[in-house]
């Protein structure tokens, strides 16, 4: 994966996050409950890791920051990556570097760790047995 | 490099490839000195067939892209609920393709 590829499927994957984000908010407004996208949620009737995430989103865009760790912890991360990720990518195309793309790299490389890789797969299955015990 | 021996490669691991690639990578390898045989008979070559199947199983967290190398590519899959579903869907029908292209790129600096 090159930079510009890279950053196609970042902008692509954050503007449907919020197209996603604004059509749930509109729904949620309106009472229209839930629609439920997840697929393994749908088959199995377990919540999938990041079940929750975005009413998680949605709880701090109303500023409930213990809401969103409550409904799930990883919509704090995915705010954070929504808020940087497309100043990034505009910071970058605007001053032609690639400081994004080389964080992208230089972090698989870290995550590639062995101590890393076992401590990140140990969060996300606790926070996943948490998702499930809450049932969200 | 013998042609027996490089036919011999290409009939084995032909479908660690796209159909394309498969010409060139046996040029290349006629005309490699014998000396890279051993480098180029121990690439630790993915199957796609193999990345298909953990695609459809556990696709939706990401688990496919991890294990093609794709590391920060599975991680947004898997905060992401499988990109809505949708990135999960979609990768069904690419993981084969992205296997092979993946198995070039691992091949490709001794090829060359």
């Amino acid at each position: 994966m090159n930079r510009n590829k890279l950053y196609v499927f970042l902008s692509a994957a954050c503007t449907t996050g919020i197209i996603w984000l604004a059509i749930t908010y509109r729904r949620e407004a309106s009472n229209g409950g839930e629609l439920g996208v997840c697929l393994f949620k749908r088959l199995t009737n377990i919540p999938c890791p990041s079940c929750g995430s975005t009413r998680s989103v949605l709880s701090l865009l109303k500023g409930d920051i213990s809401g969103a760790l409550m409904w799930n912890p990883i919509g704090i991360i995915l705010m954070v990556f929504l808020v940087i990720t497309p100043g990034w990518i505009l910071w970058d195309l605007l001053r032609q570097k690639s400081s994004l793309f080389d964080f992208y790299r230089k972090s698989e490389l870290f995550l590639q760790r062995k101590w890393v890789a076992t401590a990140a797969i140990l969060i996300v299955l606790t926070n996943w047995i948490w998702t499930i015990y809450k049932g969200n | 490099m013998e042609a027996q021996r490089v036919d011999m490669f290409i009939l084995t691991n032909a479908k660690y490839f796209e159909s394309y690639q498969i010409n060139g990578i046996r040029d290349r390898l006629v005309a490699l000195d014998d000396s890279r045989w051993a480098m180029i008979s121990t690439v630790q070559l993915k199957d796609p067939v193999i990345s298909l199947v953990i695609s459809i199983l556990v696709g939706h967290f990401g688990i496919d892209r991890m294990v093609i190398g794709d590391l920060g590519l599975g991680i947004l899959k898997l905060l992401t609920c499988g990109g809505l579903g949708i990135w999960t869907l979609v990768d069904w029908f690419l993981i084969m393709g992205l296997t092979r292209q993946k198995n070039m790129e691992k091949i490709q600096p001794y090829l060359f």
